[in-house]
Formats: C-alpha cells, sequence, structure tokens
C-alpha cells in the first residue's frame, strides 16, 4: 500500500485549506475508491462508481484522439502537397497535430475543472467528476483552428448556465459539450462552420497562401534534422487543386458523385477527411462506441434507434431525390460527417437521454429522423447531429413521463 | 399541402414562445405540472384554433373596404379581436369548469388571463400582417397553438424532473425558467431556416 500512504501524506488539512483539500480529493479519488458508503434509503453499490464510468468513457475517446491528432497534421501535409501518403512523415503529422490539439485540450480542462474546483469548494461537497467527460469530448468536437478565447468563452457559458445552474453533475438537462459546441455556432459562426476552417496551420485557406508555424518549425526542424528526419517546410504553400470542403459542403450543394471526386469512400470511412478533430474515423468510434456498449455505460438501444431513424429518413429523401443532396444513397450518408460520434458519445449521455427502455428506443429513433432532416433540408445549417440532440434533449424529460404514464395505466388495466 | 406546411413551420420552425417568446406569462407561471400545462396547452390551442379564422372572417368581411360596410374599418381591428377572443376564452372557462373542476382550480387566475396572452392577439395580428387566406389562416391557428403546447409541456416535464436538483438558491423558480427559455430556444433553433414551402414546390 506504498501508493495509498504517499497519497495520505500529501493530505492537505480539511479545516486549514478548505479549498486545496476539495482539490485533493477530486484527485485522490482517482486512485482509490472511497470506503464512505451512503445511509439510510436503498442505494445500488458498485465498483463501478461515477469516476470509474466516467473514466472509461475518457478512455473509449482515447482513440479519436489519437487519430484526430493524426489527421490535423494529414490534412495540413495534404492540403500544401507535401507527404501526402498516408504513412509519410508521421513525426511531423503527430507533432504538428499536438500543437494544435494540446492547447485545445488544455484550455477545456483548466477552464472547465477550474469552474468546478470553484463551485465544488462554494457548495461544500467533493468535486464532480462529470467535467472530465465533458473536457475529453470537447476539443475532439471543435475545429482545429479555434481560437482559444472562443473556446474559453463557450466553455464558460456551457458549464456555468448548462450545468451549475442546474445544481451540477447529473442534474442538466442539456448536453454540456454539444451546448458549448452551440454556442460557439451560433455566436461566432465563421469559426465553426464553412469550408476554411477545417485545415489548420494556414492564416488564410486558399489556394497560394503560405503555411504558418509559428515557433514550431524553429523549435522541432533542430531535432527532426538531428536524426535525418523530414523537416517542417516554412515556406509551402496551398496546392491549386485544395478546396478544404467537407464532404457534406460538397454533397450540400453538388450530389455525391461530386463527393467521390475528390474523396474516395474507403478515405472517408477511414476518415483522413476535413472536419471536427475527432469526428473523422468511423471504425475508431465505433470501437469505442462498442466499448461502451459491453461495458454498458451506453444505451444499444439509443444507438440502434438513431441509425434505424436516419436511415429511414434518408431512404425517404432518397424516393422523394428533389435535390443532389437527397439522391446520396442512403448508406452513404453514414460515410459523411459526424453521425457515429454523435451516435456514440452524445446522444447516449446517461444524464441527458431518456432513462426508460421504451423511452430510448423513441429518443434515438426521433434523434435519427430530426438530424437527417436538418442536415439535408435544411440549407442554414451543415450538420444536423448536434442540434437533433439538443431538441430531443429538450423533450427527454417528457418523453419519460409518457413513458411511465402509460405503463402506469397499462397496469392498472390488468388489476 | 398549404394546410401542412404553414401548420408544421408555425408550430416547430416558428414557434409562438421559442421564437417569438410571445405568451411568457402564462408559460412560466403554469409550467410547474404538467398535468396543467397540458390542460392550458389544450386551451391554448383551442382557443387560437377558433379565434385566429373568426378573426379572419371579420378582418375580411366587416373591416375592410371589400366588406359589407365598403369602408376602410380597420381602426377597430385591436378591438373586435380582443373582442372576439375574450368571448372564446370565456367558453372555455364555463366548460372547463363543468367538466373539470380540478383542472379549473388549478389553472386559477391563468384561465382567463388566456385573454390577454400575447400569443393569441399575436396570432391573430400575423395573420393580418402575412395576409393568409381562410385555410391558411386556420392551419396557421391550429399550428401555432401545437407549438405552444409542446413547448409548456416540455418545459413542465423538465421543471418536474428539476424538482431533485439542488438548483443555486438565487435561480430557483422563476430565474430556472428563463434560463431554461433561453437553452430551449437555442435547440429549437435546429428547425429554424426549413422552408416547408420551398421544398414542397420541388
Amino acid at each position: 500500500m506504498g501508493l495509498l500512504e504517499f497519497a495520505k501524506k500529501l493530505e492537505p488539512d480539511k479545516k486549514k485549506s478548505p479549498f486545496l483539500h476539495t482539490v485533493y480529493d477530486g484527485f485522490f479519488t482517482f486512485l482509490f475508491t472511497p470506503n464512505t458508503v451512503t445511509r439510510g434509503g436503498v442505494h445500488v453499490r458498485d465498483a463501478m462508481d461515477l469516476k470509474r464510468t466516467m473514466t472509461f468513457v475518457v478512455l473509449a475517446l482515447m482513440l479519436p484522439f489519437v487519430f484526430g491528432t493524426y489527421n490535423i497534421g494529414q490534412q495540413h501535409f495534404m492540403a500544401i502537397g507535401q507527404h501526402t501518403g498516408y504513412f509519410e512523415a508521421l513525426h511531423l503529422k503527430l507533432v504538428f497535430g499536438l500543437i494544435k490539439i494540446v492547447p485545445i485540450w488544455v484550455v477545456s480542462m483548466v477552464v472547465g475543472l477550474g469552474i468546478e474546483f470553484y463551485f465544488a469548494n462554494r457548495k461544500g461537497h467533493g468535486i464532480e467528476e462529470g467535467f472530465l467527460v465533458t473536457g475529453a469530448l470537447i476539443p475532439l468536437i471543435m475545429p482545429p483552428d479555434i481560437p482559444l478565447w472562443i473556446l474559453t468563452v463557450s466553455i464558460v457559458f456551457a458549464v456555468i448556465l448548462g450545468k451549475e445552474a442546474f445544481g451540477g453533475t447529473g442534474m442538466n438537462i442539456w448536453n454540456i459539450a454539444l451546448l458549448s459546441r452551440v454556442f460557439v455556432f451560433f455566436a461566432y459562426p465563421t469559426t465553426i462552420s464553412g469550408d476554411t476552417v477545417w485545415v489548420a496551420g494556414f492564416d488564410q485557406l486558399a489556394p497560394g497562401a503560405a503555411v504558418d508555424y509559428g515557433w514550431a518549425d524553429y523549435l522541432f526542424n533542430g531535432l527532426f534534422n538531428a536524426f535525418g528526419w523530414s523537416t517542417f517546410n516554412d515556406s509551402a504553400h496551398i496546392t491549386d487543386a485544395f478546396t478544404g470542403a467537407t464532404p457534406l459542403g460538397i454533397a450540400a450543394h453538388a450530389g455525391w458523385h461530386e463527393v467521390t471526386e475528390v474523396y474516395a469512400p474507403s478515405q472517408m470511412w477511414w476518415g483522413v477527411i476535413p472536419g471536427s478533430i475527432g469526428e473523422t474515423s468511423k471504425p475508431l468510434i465505433l470501437i469505442g462506441a462498442l466499448m461502451l456498449i459491453v461495458t454498458g455505460i451506453a444505451s444499444w438501444r439509443i444507438m440502434a434507434g438513431m441509425i434505424l431513424g436516419a436511415a429511414l429518413v434518408a431512404l425517404g429523401l432518397n424516393a422523394w431525390g428533389a435535390t443532389p443532396f437527397m439522391e446520396v444513397p442512403w448508406y452513404y450518408q453514414f460515410y459523411m460527417g459526424s453521425f457515429f460520434f454523435a451516435m456514440a458519445f452524445m446522444a447516449t449521455d446517461p444524464v441527458t437521454g431518456s432513462n426508460t427502455p421504451r423511452g430510448k428506443w423513441i429518443y434515438g429513433f426521433l434523434i435519427g429522423c430530426i438530424g437527417m432532416v436538418i442536415r439535408v433540408l435544411n440549407p442554414a445549417y451543415p450538420e444536423g447531429w448536434m442540434l437533433a440532440i439538443l431538441l430531443l434533449n429538450t423533450f427527454v424529460p417528457l418523453i419519460d413521463y409518457l413513458v411511465v404514464q402509460s405503463n402506469i395505466t397499462k397496469r392498472l388495466k390488468r388489476a | 399541402m398549404d394546410f401542412i406546411n404553414i401548420f408544421i413551420k408555425s408550430a416547430f420552425i416558428e414557434n409562438m414562445i421559442l421564437a417569438y417568446f410571445l405568451g411568457m406569462c402564462s408559460y412560466l407561471a403554469v409550467s410547474k405540472s404538467i398535468k396543467t400545462a397540458f390542460g392550458l396547452g389544450l386551451a391554448v390551442i383551442f382557443v387560437l384554433g377558433i379565434t385566429i379564422p373568426i378573426n379572419w372572417l371579420i378582418n375580411e368581411y366587416l373591416l375592410g373596404e371589400n366588406g359589407i360596410f365598403h369602408t376602410d374599418l380597420t381602426f377597430l381591428r385591436f378591438i373586435l379581436f380582443i373582442a372576439v377572443i375574450a368571448s372564446m376564452v370565456q367558453l372555455v372557462e364555463m366548460v372547463i369548469e363543468k367538466f373539470s373542476p380540478a383542472l379549473y382550480t388549478s389553472l386559477g387566475i391563468f384561465l382567463p388571463l388566456i385573454t390577454v396572452n400575447c400569443a393569441i392577439l399575436g396570432g391573430s395580428l400575423f395573420m393580418v400582417s402575412r395576409e393568409y387566406n381562410f385555410t391558411q389562416s386556420v392551419a396557421f391557428g391550429l399550428g401555432g397553438g401545437f407549438g405552444w403546447f409542446l413547448a409548456i409541456v416540455a418545459i413542465a416535464a423538465i421543471r418536474e424532473k428539476m424538482r431533485y436538483s439542488q438548483v443555486p438558491a438565487p435561480l430557483r423558480g422563476l430565474g430556472m425558467a428563463f434560463i431554461l427559455t433561453g437553452l430551449m430556444g437555442i435547440a429549437f433553433m435546429s428547425l429554424m431556416g426549413i422552408d416547408p414551402a420551398a421544398l414542397a414546390g420541388k
């Protein structure tokens, strides 16, 4: 028990410095499950407590995280036409990705957890772990070049108004990560939508624009030279063939055929396309989804309902076929955009999602339908899942109420 | 087709509460329990669905220059609209008192106050300014009422669920209701921008 003794030695005095003790307690419970138990009433006791659940979701997010880091670099180098092979110059791509993703990650953790610590101390309870997952999700749903102050403002908005006002972790009605994204989306639309935000590392995204590495090439080029590896080339320019448009952006006005001229379907499936940092790689997201289903954290009913709803609406749109976007084959709708990411990690949030088994089917199905309707039929927004999930989060208490009421009336009839 | 388009548009895309923020007082005050919210929502659907077509008839055949008096009487519009609304609300009140006394007492003062619910008069005035015809105004009345119903039932369900949350003391009650309404408004922006009429034309 060396670790336990060591941790106990560090423990600050609870009376003298309550804030430090709250922070200490938050980190301590990462290592050890507290042995305090609830008293009175019936409680489910399980080794899988809140912290373990949250940590597991973060683990499931690691694969999209690593791939997102790589993809930031890959998109950058494809834009300037260097090292375009997927496995060429991995060190450059990973380092470049890290330079972009680490500040986003640090800002979202520091700002979010700072607010969390402040409120935990103020209310006099232990630190609630809710922000761990939110803080891991937020970097994955942002474009790589998001200005950090906008990120900060959006997280402050989402955590204070979306969670702390509702009474903390487990009480919120809307998904906090999505609230922060929707805040950026409506308050600073040019930083998070359009064709020119998804590829990082340029002062502007247009053919001929110069790369902008800042301090990165000074710091790393000497190191890479010492190993004899390829280095950042700060005189590179964006190639003329570059568009920067996401598959969805192309499909929205030109249809599926145009999309395949720029991106191969397998490329879209594996995720080497521009997009939010973590949303692009479908197989890795599905592995994460599988992990969550097996451990019982995420509900397979919601995921199945969502796929069903989206597929049905997409089939219906195929039959209608009035615009090129509607004629995109229904199964290819899943190759584009963030459907799987929203399905695996956003809709299945156990707090904001429906709690009743039948409610989960309804909730998932309606997200699938409405998300696809927004994506294809609403010209104002490029993608639908974020807004569809927020819309259905609004109706979750109502869905659960109706399901419970219908069960009550059914049983009363049987009696 | 036109009927369905206007219904969908007024219920979901241009929701009376969450897009125009009309009819807020009873929306905030009566949304503490789902049952009363349900009752008030139905009453609003009924009143909107009846008054807008009646007001359309009045506006078209009494007040307009092509009406039976052949003079421009539109300065009487507000008074007549409110009179129609008040009489319809009176009718609803009597029906509810007769058939559901429990709902009648729980709605309390807010039932007669539907008369001055801005969503109702707002609906009639939108109907005039958007130059709807008769079927369109029926669709608009029912759709607008349904949207209002949906919003108040949704917020009532959220507020019932939140009874177990530890909301910070200064925000309890109305403060939280305002925050909820704002966030619901954001969520409802998901459908804004869809134009059913343009889609149907394709």
